[in-house]
């Protein structure tokens, strides 16, 4: 953790990144085991993403972020605001994960499986099947506007929209049942707010996907601002070797460059067409850099036609590029492994101790207590039954704390609806030698009467004038 | 970052996609959290209870709430902005 990387310091002075005009990015075409794995990485994220809201579970959506209802459908669980706390957890391993991520490996996050990434991706696909290879895509933007690029034009924006409004579709139906949703879209009955959602959610897709690409990662993204914290010097970097490469210079193929007292690098600028975000690795590690690997992969297939040893850009760490030895299990490797390891065992634990139920006990305002005309001290309290489970409950409600202390219940056991909020009003007795002090601590238990694991135990304040 | 645009004033000026994206992107970000939290403290239904007013959809309350969130955060970004113009500027438009 002493050792800082000084690698990450943007070279050349970042104003003049910032005050650029922007110009647009053509990424070529990449084949290779990176590029492989990309694609995986799209294909199996947004088969979840676009899959799971068609899950069912229980007759219900299986993931069901029920807004309107207020409720969090997760497979068998149901989650209610009051348990804002699984949220924080979550987020907080997700934060962590990110931590030891980075460390380990630079920016996989960004390469393989930011969302910004994996549709930008599909994006650039199917510009790529309609307006052909990088080469096609300048030459159709710098010609004239005739009726052929306006028809591939319109063409690709047209599919892009489908695409996004399809993923707003599928936003919004995490958060309304996307069954009756779509159902209401065919025939145009939904909502207002349904619709502005998956016209505002599709929006941003096609902005964010078509239009800015790169430059969220450069302008808007926080994550890539602070992962540099993370990296030290045995963080697996993408990196060019500039020992071996370097004079970088053209040659016939099959020529012995060594004598020409030239390095590895031939100079093709194959590394550049293919960066998304447009740099030249061969300059060092900027922070630009996504980590998607798409340069590897073309320089190996530069090496290789070349007859050369692959690897002259690759997974490498500052330390091996220095010629010394990379630590995988080092103290910070530790701390965030630790630290993860650690709330995920809380959650887990939190989770499968979660009883769902929840009791509050509300103190009648009126009057502190009374005295009932067989002289005994009553206080009357409402008690707010929340039944968080799935299924419907009969609940048996006591008292205790206070020796014959007596619970007047006229509702007897009482049931409550799955998700419903039932109040009970209830008033408590005791005579009043019975009673030690003037404020006295009770404690009200609640049990399932078809389940004793669903039981919650509530305290409350007992009042009235002892007599001793 | 400071450092490099200390030395170097405003080289050139910043094309305007960036400068909407600098002011409506961290104004989204803040909003979007400050919604969240709201809604989970509070349940739109029940202020609306007591405050009165139209009745309107949970769902409609939270884009309301957001959209409204958004446009508060959006001034502080304009502000930020704003005062953040280095002297020089304002002494030129000034005339001096
Ligand atoms: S820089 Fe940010 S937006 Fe870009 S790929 Fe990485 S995480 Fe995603
Ligand atoms: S330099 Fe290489 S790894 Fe980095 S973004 Fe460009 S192509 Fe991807």
């Amino acid at each position: 953790m002493s050792e800082k990387s000084d690698l990450h310091e943007p070279k050349g002075g970042m104003a003049d990144v910032l005050y650029e005009k922007r110009v647009k990015i053509y990424p070529r075409e990449v084949h290779g085991i990176f590029a492989r794995l990309r694609t995986l990485g799209v294909v199996v994220l947004l088969g979840i993403f676009y899959g799971l809201p068609w899950l069912r579970w229980d007759d219900r959506q299986a993931v069901l972020l029920d807004l309107p209802a207020r409720q969090f459908h997760l497979f068998g669980i149901t989650f209610w605001p009051q348990d804002f706390f699984y949220l924080a957890a979550l987020l907080i391993i997700a934060a962590l994960s990110l931590f030891f991520f980075t460390a380990l490996a630079g920016r996989l996050w960004c390469g393989f499986a930011c969302p910004q990434t994996v549709w930008t991706e599909v994006f650039l696909w199917i510009e790529r099947k309609i307006e052909g290879d990088r080469l096609r895509q300048m030459k159709l933007d710098r010609a004239p506007w005739t009726g052929r690029k306006m028809f591939i034009k319109g063409g690709k924006h047209f599919i892009w929209i489908v695409f996004s409004l399809y993923t707003g579709l599928t936003f919004v139906g995490y958060f309304t049942p996307i069954i009756e949703l779509s159902q209401k879209l065919v025939n145009f009955s939904q909502g207002p707010w349904e619709a502005f959602w998956v016209l505002f959610y599709g929006f941003a897709t096609y902005g964010n996907a078509g239009w800015l690409r790169e430059q969220v990662c450069i302008y808007m993204c926080p994550y890539a601002r602070f992962q540099g914290a993370m990296f030290d010097k045995d963080t697996l970097i993408i990196s060019y070797d500039e020992k071996r490469g370097e004079p970088r210079g053209s040659r016939k193929r099959g020529t012995d460059y060594q004598d020409k007292g030239l390095g590895s690098c031939i100079d093709c600028s194959m590394c550049v067409q293919v960066c998304p975000t447009g740099i030249d690795i061969r300059d060092g590690l900027q922070y630009q850099c996504i980590g998607c690997a798409a340069c590897i992969d073309v320089c190996d297939s530069v090496m290789e036609k070349m007859d050369y040893p692959k690897g002259l850009i690759r997974y490498t760490t500052e330390h091996a590029l220095e010629g010394t030895k990379t630590h995988v299990l080092r103290p910070r490797m530790f701390v965030y492994g630790g630290m993860l390891l650690l709330v995920m065992a809380a959650l887990l634990y939190a989770v499968t101790q979660r009883v769902p139920l929840d009791v509050d006990v509300i103190r009648d305002r009126n009057a502190l207590y009374r005295e009932t005309s067989e002289g005994l001290i009553e206080n009357i309290y409402t008690i707010k039954v929340i039944n968080k489970d799935q299924r419907d409950h009969q609940y048996h409600l006591q008292v205790s704390g206070l020796e014959n202390i007596k619970l007047i219940n006229r509702m007897g056991d009482f049931t409550v609806r799955s998700g419903q909020v039932l109040n009970v009003p209830i008033y408590v007795q005791i005579d009043p030698v019975d009673l030690p002090a003037t404020s006295n601590t009770i404690q009200f238990t609640l049990v399932a009467t078809d389940d004793a694991n669903i039981t919650h135990e509530e305290e409350a304040r007992f009042i009235g004038a002892a007599v001793r | 970052m400071s450092s490099v645009e200390a030395s170097k004033p405003v080289a050139k000026p910043t094309p305007v996609i960036q400068r909407v994206i600098a002011i409506l992107w961290p104004a989204f970000l803040t909003s979007g959290v400050a919604t969240i939290i709201t809604f989970t403290l509070f349940d739109p239904q029940e202020i609306s209870a007591c405050v009165g007013g139209p009745q309107i959809s949970r769902l409609g309350a939270y884009t309301v709430g957001f959209f409204s969130l958004w446009l508060l955060t959006t001034l502080t970004s304009v502000l930020t902005c704003y005062f953040q113009r280095p002297c020089e500027l304002t002494n030129r438009a000034n005339g001096s």
